[in-house]
């Protein structure tokens, strides 16, 4: 049975069910576990709401409607709207995505996949930079030089260290975290700083200066004046080891990402010279890579389309302002819980309808016109996901479901428009 | 605690095979705690009344209280990495040395259970067999401090 907690796709679950109940899910971390019981992420003792029936606001009150009217609003909003917003998607199977983009196209709408500024400026120095690519599996029997930028792997994906990068027993790493060398840069002191030899601390906005440092002490040639603190030991930690990875986190990309990624990717091509250097993104969204993909494989390009644009068809890896839109579908996303305060007031002044597909109730349900709850896919529905490093992987039905999938009522939605 | 010659003594002797061993084997069995001394067929005969009884007390009480393992299920996030680096695991669960979660078949001394670690069987941890090294990989590597040992 695989997790869909997050872009791991763990494929070593065991469930126990009985009489169309889950009682017990063997090998899923406690991030995970929240995909297959009402928990919050991280907090099994906090329980999330299940949405039952589809809502629709009657005078400002949100009222448990039938599938049909809840259709017939949303198509409404979505179809009347000049410039509507598709967002989110990461954490959504493939097939419900395919269908999302056809929505999108069918409603000249901007299609935003939700992790869209912690993911764009990797594959933009990706495509500038050219680099190594290697899967998982590869990855854990070979890489002997693992490096964290930025990255809490045991938050975000926390079966990652035991499964791929740092305790796994590979076909050249036998002997697991004794043959590999780990460290990790972040601005503060994580868990991850117990397994790994080297941890360097970096003050904020000082994370470039410690890239170009390492680069220069690569090349021989250390700069003047005095350099971040690490940077002659994680150069030097750095240039050993036959087979490198760098994984990055969404510390990397909080500022300066463009930039920083730039660099990280620059430095990973420079070290590739010499023995493969893997740079990979550390997905906490179970379908990310799916996204990606299919944005590349139908558009050309990884970036985020908006089909809206004059021109038929423009992609970016900018993120949207919100203010431009007038509707906004949100699928399998919360962006009310990070939106700044100002833009979610400022949506509201405007009065900008809200449509939301989501299982569980937050605050973006809350605050929309219309609720789909959906079901949940790899549990109630079948679907097909990417790994993170984008191994598709088929997620099979295991429980009954009440509830429409996705792409379901997304392809309905683009029928009633 | 008795040696197997010892226990050998007590057992029918007669190699009969029905416990799948012979009787030295079934005694070293005895001895390391594999076996008990109901699971030879013969000694439930009759003849051998009382044997049963002597066997139980030449092997003392049973095994001493497995050392206390405790775990914070507070702390614990399910990682696994408790679980791959366990000394016993290393030898005897492929999956768990691999990095990946025990079969629900496999002889594991914990596994992850709805996102926390739960002990199945305290009694194979190596603490409690090899009393001259004391492993504690499993605590050392914990990165949360879930584990405590004494
Ligand atoms: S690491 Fe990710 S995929 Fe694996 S069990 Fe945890 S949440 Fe699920
Ligand atoms: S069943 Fe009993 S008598 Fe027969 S071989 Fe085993 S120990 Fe010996
Ligand atoms: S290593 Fe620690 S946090 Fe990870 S599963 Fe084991 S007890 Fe839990
Ligand atoms: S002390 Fe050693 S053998 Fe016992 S559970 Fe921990 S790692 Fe396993």
């Amino acid at each position: 049975m695989i997790c869909t907690g997050c872009g791991c796709l763990c494929d070593d679950l065991d469930l126990t069910v009985a009489e169309g109940q889950l009682l017990e899910v063997a090998n899923v971390c406690l991030w995970g576990l929240s995909r297959f019981f009402p928990c919050k992420r991280s907090h099994p003792r906090k329980e999330r709401r299940r949405i039952l029936k589809p809502l629709a606001r009657l005078n400002g009150r949100p009222r448990e409607v039938s599938y049909e009217t809840a259709l017939e609003q949303a198509a409404e909003i979505l179809g009347a709207a000049r410039r509507p917003l598709l967002y989110g998607l990461t954490n959504t199977g493939s097939r419900a995505q395919e269908a999302a983009l056809h929505l999108a196209r069918k409603l000249r709408a901007r299609l935003e996949p939700a992790d869209l500024a912690f993911t764009a400026p990797y594959y933009h120095s990706l495509r500038k930079h050219g680099l190594y690519w290697a899967p998982l599996e590869v990855i854990r029997d070979e890489a002997d030089t693992v490096l964290f930028w930025g990255a809490n792997p045991l938050h975000s994906c926390p079966r990652h260290p035991v499964r791929y990068s740092v305790f796994a027993r590979g076909r050249f790493t036998e002997r697991g975290v004794e043959d590999r060398r780990v460290a990790a840069v972040d601005l503060y002191r994580t868990e991850v700083a117990k397994f790994c030899h080297l941890f360097v601390q970096v003050e904020p906005g000082r994370e470039l200066q410690l890239l170009s440092g390492i680069r220069e002490h690569l090349e021989g040639a250390p700069g003047p004046g005095p350099a971040v603190k690490g940077t002659r030991k994680l150069a030097g930690f750095l240039s050993q080891g036959d087979f490198g990875v760098i994984f990055f986190g969404r510390g990397a990309t909080y500022n300066q990402g463009f930039a920083l990624l730039d660099e990280l990717a620059g430095l990973a091509a420079r070290l590739g010279e010499e023995r493969p250097f893997v740079l990979f993104p550390l997905s906490a969204d179970f379908n990310a890579a799916g996204l990606y993909q299919l944005l590349f494989n139908e558009l050309g390009s990884p970036e985020a389309p908006d089909f809206g644009h004059e021109s038929g068809l423009l992609t970016t890896y900018a993120t949207a302002d919100w203010g431009e839109f007038d509707a906004v579908l949100v699928v399998g996303a919360d962006p009310w819980w990070f939106l700044p305060e100002e833009q979610a007031l400022a949506l509201q002044a405007r009065r900008v309808p809200v449509v939301s597909l989501s299982p569980y109730a937050n605050r973006t349900t809350a605050s929309a016109r219309v609720v789909f709850p959906t079901a949940l896919a790899g549990l109630e529905a079948a679907e097909v996901a990417y790994r993170m490093d984008g191994l598709p992987v088929v997620l099979k039905q295991v429980l009954p479901a009440a509830w429409p999938t996705d792409r379901e009522i997304l392809l309905d939605l683009a029928k009633a428009i | 605690m008795a040696t197997p010659d010892e226990l050998l003594e007590f057992l029918p002797g007669s190699d009969c095979g029905q416990c799948g061993l012979t009787c030295a084997e079934f005694a070293a069995a005895l001895s390391r705690g594999d076996l008990a001394p109901e699971d030879c067929p013969v000694l439930h005969e009759p003849d051998f009344a009382g044997f049963i009884d002597a066997l139980h007390e030449l092997l003392g009480p049973p095994a001493a209280p497995a050392p206390a393992m405790h775990l914070d299920p507070d702390r614990c996030n399910g990682c696994g990495i408790c679980v791959a680096m366990c000394e016993y695991h290393l030898g005897n669960c492929d999956e768990a040395r691999l990095g990946r979660g025990p079969r629900p078949a496999d002889r594991v001394v914990f596994k992850v259970v709805n996102g926390a670690v739960v002990v199945l069987r305290q009694d194979l941890c190596t603490r409690l067999i090899q009393a001259a090294e004391k492993c504690n990989k499993c605590a050392d590597h914990c990165p949360t401090g879930a584990i405590t040992l004494t």
